[in-house]
């Protein structure tokens, strides 16, 4: 079996591609939006690599309910990002000057 | 423990989310029509899940094969978050109807909002810890962007949502560390693993869960949300972002704080101590220059979040004790602010939020000056007034462990935070009156609301010391 | 053996993607990449054993949440190329952030040799796979232990649903719908009429 670290090393470049995909895409929020899909990849795989390293199964349950919630939450952030552009014609969060900030 | 027992301990959530289904398909038939005759009904709902709280859900112990509990802390915070959320509810018909956007579903989403929350401060488990927080908050970033045709109402919400995913990535990938190196999910076995020895592993789980969690209340590294949601956001739910979820929050924060990283006290005092010096004296500062009354009531919400983790700090029974009062009093204040600054619209109605206009409004609206006054002079913690309490014991909690140079800091920056509250008063009371008329009192509800909160939060507030004192002290006991 | 060179193959991969995705110049693209990434992630699930949880991975992100991606980037109407301005601007310092997180992350894992890990702790203890297969295992833990938080699941999606909804739904004018009662009781005698003009002359409307 491939040893626990390879995989937290994965989960880790994962995380922290995500990290970094919110800071360089500060303007486009939907890449925004995907870089928190890679966020929440990295943290399920963790889940189920620890999972499996343990032999507990609760690291898996953890990451149906992981995987559950980020669809709710992609559906609510693509509803929200819907209402913005019909007001502003844009989803550039930079520019979302009106208030300063 | 059976299921009928485990049933019986989580009674609130049940009323309320069978309540709020109930309303939901009430809603989706008679359309918002039936939005003022909903909203009474969600207000009943919270009520009988507070009296509920008399039963086994207010001290009937573990649940669920440890996700849940039901002892004095939750059900305290319970009470705290049902109240917020009732009176919500009940300011929003009055401000949706003048924008024509009074929407059925608003009573529904602060209902499944509240049971999120209800989850929060019950949750001995990581993973219900994390579903009840995302219920709340999916259900906040909704409320944030409600006023769909307000571009400043949309763009909250997308600026609250970003933050707030990233932030629950963040408070996440903690949580799998955590998991990974104790392996187990419940605060016990986290508190187990960490008692044996903290390794990197954990250290690294505690300081991202503590991150996420820090976004959530608003402490100062991860605050940069809140001024833009607090402005952008309808007034109601900036009230309601103002209490409920800060109690769940903290309430939460403090629970894993004691029972989860108990062991570890060492490793997060030092984060504490950072996050509650750098969020009194940063919001005490950048709130001077503010000149948009929601943004300062932000910038106010960041300075006392600071206050109250500075109880946190001590571990304490007592110092747990003194968050709880600290919240219990900060709602007071903050809702009766909101509720005055929802008193500030023009001739024709519309909201007027910036602070030039409150000049000379002790001529004009001689009550809601006082009120103003009794809520700004409350919040700098003037001694007679009653917002000086909880901070006192917060200090007091921290001196009784031998920190008193924290404890001095800690008063010498509520002294600079003094100074935009004083601000305030000044412009209501001695400069020139504004060129703008706020329309007089029209709901009589709101009217009693304020003179509740002043009531509360005025010298008055004193006689509620030894219960308030009881109660908050038999709730943090449980944690120990 | 086979086992290495498949995680490898499956790590790489992911790793790759994950990257294309932040950096494609074309949101269609990311979401693309993003799917690719998500059939990786499950290959490395299923290595490990977790065969639901990979399977549950593709069927949700790829089947529902990459192809709700695709569908908001399609429907609004996005100049992407004035999007880009920023990417240059803020590239050091995300890059600067991230190899210092990435490093103490790596460094963190690499303590799980050193640091101490309480099996002790472990409550719910993995069936043998030959006897009881994951997804009965899964399934065994999920309805009863778990009770509690499925049902908060379930007020989750709820809560997604209804706010999607709320935010977006327009009650638009104009729009003629279906009335089923009034097609029923309409009859052939309100409709239709019939004349019998003489030659030359047409039909009075």
């Amino acid at each position: 079996m491939i040893g626990l670290q390879h995989y937290l090393t994965v989960s880790a470049i994962l995380f922290v591609m995500g990290v970094l995909g919110i800071f360089i895409n500060r303007k486009n929020v939907i890449i925004i939006l995907m870089s928190i899909e890679l966020i929440l990849l990295g943290v399920n795989l963790n889940l189920v690599a620890f999972s499996a390293y343990l032999h507990d199964l609760v690291g898996q349950i953890f990451a149906m309910f992981v995987l559950t919630v980020a669809a709710g939450e992609a559906a609510i952030g693509l509803a929200i990002l819907v209402i913005y552009f019909r007001g502003r014609g844009t989803i550039a969060v930079d520019d979302a000057n009106r208030m300063k900030g | 423990m059976g299921y009928t027992a485990s049933f019986a301990l989580s009674l609130p959530e049940i009323i309320l989310s069978f309540g709020a289904i109930a309303l939901m398909l009430a809603a989706a038939w008679a359309g918002d029509k039936a939005s003022k005759a909903i909203s009474v009904i969600a207000v009943a709902l919270l009520a009988g899940a507070a009296a509920s709280l008399l039963g086994p859900s207010g001290s009937g112990g573990v649940g669920y094969d440890g996700l849940y509990v039901a002892d004095g802390f939750s059900a305290f915070s319970k009470l705290l978050i049902y109240v917020s959320a009732a009176i919500a509810i009940i300011i929003a018909p009055g401000f949706f109807d003048r924008e024509g956007e009074m929407r059925a579903e608003f009573p529904v989403l602060i209902l499944l909002s509240a049971v999120g929350m209800g989850m929060m401060v019950s949750a001995i488990d990581l993973l219900s810890l994390y579903v009840g927080l995302e219920l709340q908050s999916l259900a906040a970033y909704v409320l944030a962007s409600f006023l769909r045709r307000d571009g400043r109402s949309a763009e909250a919400g997308l600026k609250y949502f970003v933050l707030g995913a990233l932030a629950s990535g963040i408070l996440l990938y903690g949580i799998s560390l955590l998991y990974g190196f104790s392996g187990g999910t419940s605060f016990h076995a986290v508190a187990v693993a960490m008692h044996a020895g903290v390794g990197t592993g954990l250290l690294f789980g505690l300081v991202f869960v503590l991150a996420g969690l820090a976004f959530k209340i608003a402490a100062v590294p991860f605050h940069m949300w809140t001024p833009d949601v607090y402005e952008g956001s309808p007034t109601p739910v900036t009230a309601f972002f103002a209490s409920a979820p800060k109690v769940a929050a903290m309430g939460l924060l403090v629970r894993v704080a004691i029972e989860a990283m108990g062991p570890a006290g060492d490793e997060w005092r030092q984060i504490m101590i950072f996050c509650a010096l750098a969020s009194t004296i940063l919001g005490a500062v950048a709130a001077i220059g503010q000149t948009n009354i929601k943004r300062l009531m932000a910038y106010s919400s960041i300075n006392n979040v600071g206050f109250a983790l500075f109880g946190l700090v001590p571990g304490t029974a007592y110092g747990a004790s003194g968050v709880l009062t600290y919240m219990t009093v900060y709602i007071a204040m903050t809702l009766g602010s909101l509720l005055c600054i929802l008193q500030m619209r023009d001739a024709e109605g519309n909201p007027v939020e910036t602070i030039a206009s409150l000049s000379g409004l002790s001529r004009t609206r001689p009550g809601l000056a006082a009120a103003f006054a009794v809520f700004m002079f409350s919040l700098a913690g003037i001694p007679p007034l009653f917002g000086f309490w909880p901070k006192f014991m917060v200090f007091d909690a921290l001196v009784d462990v031998g920190m008193w140079p924290l404890a001095m800091i800690g008063i010498a920056t509520s002294v600079i935070g003094a100074f935009y509250y004083l601000k305030i008063v000044k412009t209501i009371y001695f400069d020139e009156p504004s060129d703008v008329r706020f329309v007089p009192l029209r709901s009589t509800t709101e009217g009693v609301l304020i003179l509740i909160a002043a009531l509360f939060v005025s010298p008055l507030g004193y006689f509620t010391v030894p219960l308030l004192g009881k109660a908050t002290l038999d709730a943090a006991t449980a944690l120990f | 053996m086979i086992q290495t060179i498949a995680f490898y193959l499956f790590a790489i991969m992911v790793v790759l993607s994950a990257g294309l995705v932040i950096t494609a110049r074309n949101p269609v693209h990311s979401v693309l990449w993003l799917i690719l990434a998500f059939f990786n992630a499950a290959g490395l699930m299923l290595l490990v054993g977790a065969e639901f949880i990979a399977m549950l991975l593709v069927i949700v992100y790829v089947g529902a949440v990459a192809v709700l991606f695709l569908f908001v980037v399609m429907m609004l109407d996005i100049d992407f190329s004035e999007l880009r301005g920023g990417f240059v601007r803020y590239l050091p310092f995300g890059v600067a952030v991230a190899l210092v997180l990435l490093c103490e992350i790596v460094i963190a894992g690499g303590a799980w040799e050193a640091g101490p890990v309480e099996l002790a702790g472990r409550t719910a203890l993995a069936p043998d796979p030959a006897a009881i297969p994951n997804i009965q295992a899964l399934g065994t833990l999920l309805y009863t232990r778990y009770l509690f938080v499925f049902e908060g699941a379930g007020l989750v999606l709820l809560v997604a649903m209804i706010g999607a909804i709320v935010l977006t739904h327009r009650a638009r004018g104009g729009v003629r719908q279906q009335n089923v009662r009034r097609q029923n009781i309409r009859r052939p005698q309100d409709a239709t009429r019939n004349t019998n003009p003489p030659v030359g002359q047409g039909v009075e409307l």
